[in-house]
């Protein structure tokens, strides 16, 4: 009871900090940040894992090389290892310094983008072979085919893998707090440091934001899913439910 | 050469000139030599692994060969094309497959329509118009809005034609297109099929269903072992096999 109340008051008197950290005397900090960099970071490694799957398949040589190379190498290194990398090398390989948030977000970009092109190939080469050959026979081109008949699919049968890896982007964010991204886990180490007695209640605060946040996104993605599926196959238990009633229908053919 | 062929009766639609096909050591066709005219209807018969769906999927060139030409309206399908007309090609060849591969994310409707418009360029209220006719005659009109999964086999196969003929294709083609069937739907695909022929399709069938072959085709041709051993007229073929397998197939046909 005693621990809650403090966590309480840790949230009163700080709500500002942990909202959009030292904004606007500062950069944008806090929870806001944590959304924002999730956002981005998930708005731009999905177009860019469609990408990479379609190069990684695609029957051209130069395309699927490069690709699987990066794959490779990200798979092997943590994620960590990668954004200290980015950070002390990406300012002297281009000759000025880059904001933390915009190496986290290129780091995550990245890192994201390859786990999720496996995702997406691993989609796409599970459709039976028969989806491309009759697109194929029809006359649509490899593109054509892929865009028309085989990632509407892969893409919505892959949902759940989708989704896990989106959550993992939104947790990975908190890896900011290592190069001074000022984001919700930096804004909650900041209270830390400045109360000293309460690492308890202030990582709980933080654990619990993070589950909201992560929550919702499964909520928004299940009702994208959904939505998906009462447009294609939910209709078909709709549909079956509704055959004993209207056997007229049924028997029409 | 064939170009010069003037488009007559007797123009071939598909010649195979030749052809050989291998799966590592494993001659899957051997030196065929055949071609179905405008306007035929030709059955391909023969055992299992005998090359029939071999043969026909290099039509379109959904298999490679390794020499020979396949010429589809005097055009070589296996020449080096570019990939735009490899594409154009295929689009005007009609393909049915067994498993029938309809598109599980788009309705009946959306699967007739969906080609002529993203490859051909049709407008959509124009490629509506013309897939609601070609399922009406199929006879499925009052499916059109259903999803392949709420179909039985027949009726997926029946749009599955559907959606080949929406390119307008001058032929068609069927690799065993009732094979995956309950029996009790294997009438209803064949009535269609049936209805094409008549209305002057040409149409290279692989089919096991001897009936169809006596009552439709104009040429049968007989496989095994990745050769086409004998083609002849129906009638010829059932009565009086020529070569000695053929009389084994037909015989154990009968025997069944």
């Amino acid at each position: 009871m005693a621990m809650l109340q403090s966590m309480f008051e840790i949230v009163r008197d700080n709500w500002l900090l942990l909202l959009v950290g030292q904004y606007p005397n500062g950069p944008l900090g806090g929870i806001s940040a944590t959304i924002i960099l999730s956002v981005l970071g998930i708005a731009l490694a999905f177009p860019l894992s469609v990408l990479m799957a379609l190069a990684a398949l695609s029957p051209w040589r130069a395309l699927r090389w490069p690709v699987t190379a990066i794959v490779y190498v990200t798979r092997g290194v943590p994620l960590l290892l990668i954004i200290l990398w980015v950070y002390f090398v990406l300012p002297v390989l281009i000759g000025q310094s880059v904001p933390a948030f915009t190496t986290m977000l290129v780091t995550l970009v990245g890192y994201e983008a390859a786990f999720l092109s496996e995702i997406v190939r691993a989609g796409i080469q599970a459709l039976p072979k028969g989806q491309t050959d009759a697109a194929r026979a029809l006359g649509h081109s490899h593109l054509g085919a892929m865009r028309y008949v085989i990632l509407p699919q892969a893409l919505f049968n892959m949902i759940p893998s989708i989704l896990s890896q989106f959550v993992s982007t939104v947790k990975e964010t908190t890896l900011g707090y290592i190069i001074n991204v000022p984001e919700l886990t930096f804004a909650a180490g900041q209270i830390n440091n400045r109360l000293l007695t309460k690492p308890f209640e202030v990582y709980f605060i933080l654990a619990i934001s993070y589950y909201v946040v992560c929550w919702s996104l499964t909520l928004v993605i299940s009702v994208v899913e959904r939505r998906i599926a009462a447009r294609r196959t939910s209709s078909l238990t709709a549909a079956a439910s509704a055959l004993p009633a209207t056997p007229a229908s049924a028997s029409g053919t | 050469m064939s170009n010069a062929i003037p488009a007559g009766e007797a123009a071939p639609m598909i010649q195979f000139v030749a052809v050989h096909k291998f799966f590592g050591s494993l001659a899957a066709l051997t030196d065929i030599n055949a071609e179905v005219k405008k306007g035929e209807v030709v059955v391909v018969c023969g055992p299992s692994g005998s090359g029939k769906s071999t043969l026909i999927r290099t039509v379109n060139r959904l298999e490679q060969i390794q020499s020979g030409s396949v010429l589809f309206q005097g055009r070589d399908v296996h020449a080096k094309l570019r990939s735009s007309a490899l594409n154009h090609l295929r689009s005007r060849i009609g393909f049915v497959f067994q498993s029938f591969n309809l598109f599980p994310h788009l309705s009946a409707l959306d699967n007739v329509m969906l080609s002529p418009m993203k490859v051909n360029g049709v407008k959509r209220s124009d490629a509506r118009e013309a897939a609601l006719r070609l399922l009406d005659r199929v006879g499925l009109s009052a499916k059109a809005q259903n999803y392949p999964a709420q179909l039985s086999g027949g009726q997926q196969q029946r749009v599955a034609i559907a959606r080949a003929l929406a390119m307008e294709p001058p032929a068609m083609l069927f690799d065993e297109p009732t094979s995956a069937l309950d029996p009790e739907m294997v009438g209803e695909v064949l009535s269609v099929m049936r209805t094409l022929a008549r209305d002057g399709m040409t149409m290279m069938c692989v089919t096991h269903e001897m009936n169809f072959a006596r009552d439709v085709a104009d040429r049968v041709w007989f496989m095994d072992a990745g050769k086409v051993l004998e083609t002849a007229a129906p009638g010829d073929f059932f009565r009086s096999p020529q070569h000695p397998r053929a009389k084994r197939f037909l015989s154990d046909l009968h025997t069944r």
